[in-house]
């Protein structure tokens, strides 16, 4: 039963992730002042460009057509370490935090290679921007979370989780505090989102992760659409599970699974809406202000693992 | 029956030499040298699989037949560094078998085949010795065997001098081993009299012998700032020797500091772990931050040595910390991850360099700017080296990744402890290690994408082929034993954890440390299945040309090179680099177009000018004063002699 409610978490966030994605942006559109497409647009994207040839340049080899593919995994099995409307996750209690930073460095670092296999310099300037910006967030993502985790006791996503379940609100301490400031600014990056870098941008010289994928077409186009929606979302439900897992069922019942249910559609709901709003109101940094950026999630990152020690 | 065996192992390693010598004007037995290596290879792999997974000891002793204090003993310690040389040199001669006879023709082959098993054979003595004098006569061979086999690819001036660091360097830290040895003086005729007096020794005689270990091992292991002849000497060698001299010989020191630290001295105060952490986090951070500012492929992997050195010691580190503060237990934790970093580098970062003696094979250049494209022309090779660079980087279902989740599990551990310092300290250890982790993901980014992708920079790297069989297999070998450690650590975690439990009393592998083994497995199944599947669905593809903006023709020149990939991470961090630039414009006409750019950046390391120059300096300085006392005038001399009977005839008198 459990399993299969775990099972079911994980392909709830893997179909739903396109939909997230379509919100974020008919929500942008609103604020901006436009219509924006539908909210179904996503699905829609995603089935043509899987109808479509798979165009790959001539001098790459399979690299290139693997790429995408491992990207995919990578994020499909990060997906199963997220609690979502249940306190437990498929890979909840084996996966723990270093694996899910590391699967995400191994889906990162197969894209990056399947960018420079194009050949032409957009390319290489996307994996050599990448290669900036996931560097200096690497350090700040695992403190944030080795923080929650002594905090908490233990190393699994699932646990974590659990354990802020029983605590009570009004007792958040500092190192959450921190550790949550720091994992959102890791986040933006992670996820390519402004202020770090502009997924709807058309300009290639600005691009990041745009311009790594300038190669990819049809299916693997598709998959590294789809991967980076799954991403965005789980690394959302991750900052709402770890944070504020309130409302999360306890046990297995149909109520508190509903119950669970329209608490996290409403969290979400939230999430999106800030980061609508900030994406909306907020430019893009120059590219050599995003170590600064990342420097202060650094900061708050050490300052949450130096506190774990110093609040005991 | 393993004791004949190691037996003849021993003196068939020591035969190889003579039979080249013997054989070396039958062109019939060209191979017989690398078959019998292998084959000697082959049951030293054997034996010491038994010492490490069964426990099965071992010993040669001289002083049963000459009283001459000489003696090998191999217990689990021994067992598993035994095992690390003889596993991962097998494949490297299988390599060197094609390598060598390719790029190597008459006494220059022959040398290498009398200094290879005899560089292989002194690095096996210094980790099963049980006296002191035969470790130390491994230790020196060990480093003189190695200059030789760099000298074979030719003593031009510049090789000479980098040799010539080499060995001053080299020595310069033998003599600080030696002198951790006579430390244990009068009680140092071996190594159980050694690990029973230490007890018995005054505090600040063991932190000498640890002060003293600490710099004669980390000279060897290139640990910054003692990492100077590393860079130099590494990528000289013929690339199979780089792949010993980086994979293996480095970590013979680890083995040195691992008998001192933990086995003679059994821990000691917890800033002696301080101190071995701040060494592996100065030189995991700086040597990976100089490795991405190379593009010469054998340099730039050897800072990535000193980087993954510096992995190994965050481990030892850590493990000394918790053995001082009593928490034996995840001490077990830390000292297994650094001790199968060791294996989980030897093996990668072999397979990397003999990767680069592919490329340097099939394209005769080994500058990054002036490859790519490779993984079409050699699709085998470039596999492995993916597979390398993975390893390297500690992606999850590679073998470097268990190694690295291992040490952070143990930098998590730490929170756990009552004593606050270590409490924060070892914790933080874990951002350097992610920082570490991802400075090394773009670097080799980098590598492998500049190398292996896009297209070829150059016509050489065009007309690249693939490399023959033999070093196909001597790689496939190594990179099959990444993959097998990564997905399936269980395999070697067990026993590495039996070895932990025997060098700290008390000490048991929490059950945490094999978690990861039931996991990777599913993951790589399930990616394995995804990936099958979607590749068997996927439409069917079809060529077009990369998008070059609407412009017809796009240049091999216009790809990111190597420099420019890394600009960004050099601009972030170039307070380490300080590269010195001169830039000579000669204007032409009209002014805007000058007629010839030419710029030049030199990089000299902080080190090299705030610590080595003036150090140097001073020596000289010294001995140009003490030139004067030589003036060759034989008067002179003769008044030094009074002089000197006069003050001898005084000592006596009033001593």
């Amino acid at each position: 039963m459990t399993l299969a409610m775990n099972a079911v978490q994980v392909l709830l966030l893997v179909l739903l992730a396109p939909l997230v994605h379509g919100v974020i942006s008919r929500l942008k559109a609103r604020i901006q002042n436009r219509r924006g497409a539908s909210v179904w647009r996503p699905y829609a994207d995603l089935l043509k460009l899987f109808r479509k040839e798979d165009l790959v340049p001539a001098s790459a080899s399979f690299v290139f057509r693997l790429a995408p593919i491992v990207l995919f995994a990578a994020t499909l099995v990060v997906a199963a370490f997220v609690p979502l409307l249940y306190g437990s996750a498929l890979l909840g209690a084996t996966g723990d935090f270093v694996l899910l930073v590391y699967l995400l460095a191994l889906a990162r670092f197969f894209l990056m290679l399947g960018a420079m296999d194009g050949g032409s310099s957009f390319g290489g300037m996307g994996a050599s921007r990448e290669a900036l910006v996931s560097t200096l967030a690497e350090a700040p993502f695992l403190l944030a979370l080795m923080s929650v985790a002594i905090v908490a006791r233990t190393a699994s996503i699932a646990g974590m989780v659990q354990w802020t379940m029983g605590q009570n609100f009004f007792q958040f301490s500092a190192v959450h505090a921190l550790a949550f400031v720091a994992l959102v600014l890791v986040a933006i990056a992670e996820t390519g989102r402004i202020p770090v870098d502009n997924p709807t941008t058309h300009l290639e010289l600005t691009m990041i992760h745009e311009a790594m994928v300038l190669e990819y077409s049809g299916p693997s186009l598709a998959l590294i659409e789809w991967a980076s929606a799954i991403k965005l979302t789980v690394v959302m439900t991750l900052l709402i599970a770890l944070f504020v897992p309130w409302g999360m069922a306890s046990s297995l019942s149909a109520v508190a699974i509903a119950i669970a249910s329209i608490v996290l559609l409403l969290k979400m709901a939230a999430l999106v809406l800030a980061l609508a709003v900030v994406e909306s109101s907020v430019a893009k940094l120059r590219m050599y202000l995003v170590p600064d950026f990342l420097g202060v999630a650094s900061a708050l990152a050490i300052l949450a693992v130096v506190f774990t020690a110093l609040m005991r | 029956m393993t004791q004949m065996a190691f037996n003849s192992f021993l003196v068939v390693m020591l035969a190889v030499p003579v039979v080249t010598l013997i054989s070396r004007q039958w062109t019939k037995a060209r191979a017989l040298p690398a078959v019998l290596l292998m084959g000697s290879l082959g049951v030293g792999t054997a034996v010491a699989a038994a010492g490490f997974w069964r426990g099965q000891r071992f010993t040669v002793d001289v002083a049963q037949v000459a009283s001459f204090s000489f003696a090998l003993s191999v217990d689990r310690l021994s067992a598993f560094f035994l095992l690390l040389i003889c596993s991962v040199s097998l494949p490297v001669i299988l390599f060197s078998s094609s390598y060598i006879p390719r790029h190597y023709a008459g006494a220059r082959r022959h040398w290498l085949w009398v200094l290879l098993p005899l560089f292989l054979l002194s690095m096996v003595l210094v980790v099963t010795a049980s006296t002191p004098f035969a470790f130390l006569f491994g230790w020196e061979l060990m480093t003189l065997f190695s200059a030789g086999l760099i000298l074979i690819d030719g003593d031009s001036e510049q090789r000479r001098h980098n040799i010539f660091i080499y060995l001053l360097m080299m020595h310069a830290g033998a003599a600080a081993v030696i002198g951790a040895f006579l430390l244990f003086l009068p009680h140092a005729s071996n190594f159980a009299q050694m690990r029973a007096s230490a007890t018995l020794m005054p505090p600040p005689l063991r932190t000498a012998v640890f002060l003293l270990a600490f710099a004669g091992f980390g000279t060897k292991a290139g640990i910054v700032p003692l990492h100077l002849w590393l860079p130099r000497a590494h990528p000289i060698a013929p690339s199979p020797v780089s792949a010993l001299m980086s994979g293996v010989m480095l970590k013979t020191a680890v083995y040195g500091l691992v008998r001192f630290a933990f086995n003679f001295l059994g821990g000691g105060p917890s800033w002696w772990g301080y101190l071995v952490l701040l060494a592996g986090g100065v030189s995991g951070l700086l040597g990976v931050l100089y490795a991405i500012g190379e593009h010469d492929l054998k340099r730039l992997l050897a800072y990535h040595s000193v980087e993954n050195i510096g992995i190994i010691y965050l481990g030892l580190g850590a493990a000394l910390v918790f053995t001082a503060n009593h928490a034996p237990v995840w001490a077990a934790l830390a000292l297994t991850a650094a001790l199968l970093h060791c294996l989980n580098h030897a093996i990668f970062k072999s397979l990397l360099f003999l990767g680069a003696g592919a490329i340097s094979d099939a394209a005769h250049t080994l500058d990054l700017e002036e490859l790519g494209g490779l993984q079409k022309r050699m699709p085998l090779t470039g596999t492995m080296f993916l597979i390398a660079c993975c390893s390297i980087v500690g992606l999850p279902l590679f073998n470097g990744f268990v190694s690295e989740w291992l040490t952070f599990r143990s930098f998590l551990a730490a929170s756990e402890m009552t004593n606050l310092s270590a409490a924060i300290v070892l914790p933080l250890a874990a951002g350097v290690l992610a920082l570490i982790g991802g400075l090394a993901a773009a670097c080799f980014a980098k590598v492998y994408g500049v190398a292996f992708l896009g297209r070829p920079r150059s016509r050489e790297a065009g007309s690249a082929n693939e490399v023959s069989l033999p070093m196909q297999a001597g790689m496939g070998a190594l990179a099959t034993a990444c993959v097998v450690i990564g997905i399936f650590p269980g395999l070697v975690l067990r026993s590495l954890g039996t070895l932990t439990e025997e060098l700290l009393p008390g000490a048991l592998l929490p059950p945490a440390a094999t978690s990861l083994s039931s996991v990777l497995p599913w993951i790589a199944l399930f990616v394995l299945v995804l990936v099958a599947g979607i590749a068997a669905f996927k439409r069917a593809k079809s060529l077009t040309a990369t998008w070059a903006c609407g412009l017809p023709g796009l240049d091999d020149r216009m790809q990111y090179t190597s420099t420019a990939f890394s600009k960004p991470l050099r601009k972030v961090f170039s307070q380490v680099y300080k590269a010195d630039r001169t830039l000579e414009v000669v204007p032409g006409d009209p002014p805007y177009f000058p007629a010839s750019i030419s710029y030049r950046s030199v990089r000299t390391t902080s080190f090299e000018k705030f610590l080595y120059r003036p150090s140097v300096d001073a020596i000289v300085t010294v001995a140009l004063r003490l030139r004067q006392l030589q003036t060759g005038n034989i008067q002179i001399y003769l008044l030094y002699i009074f002089a000197a009977l006069i003050a001898l005839l005084m000592f006596m008198r009033w001593a």
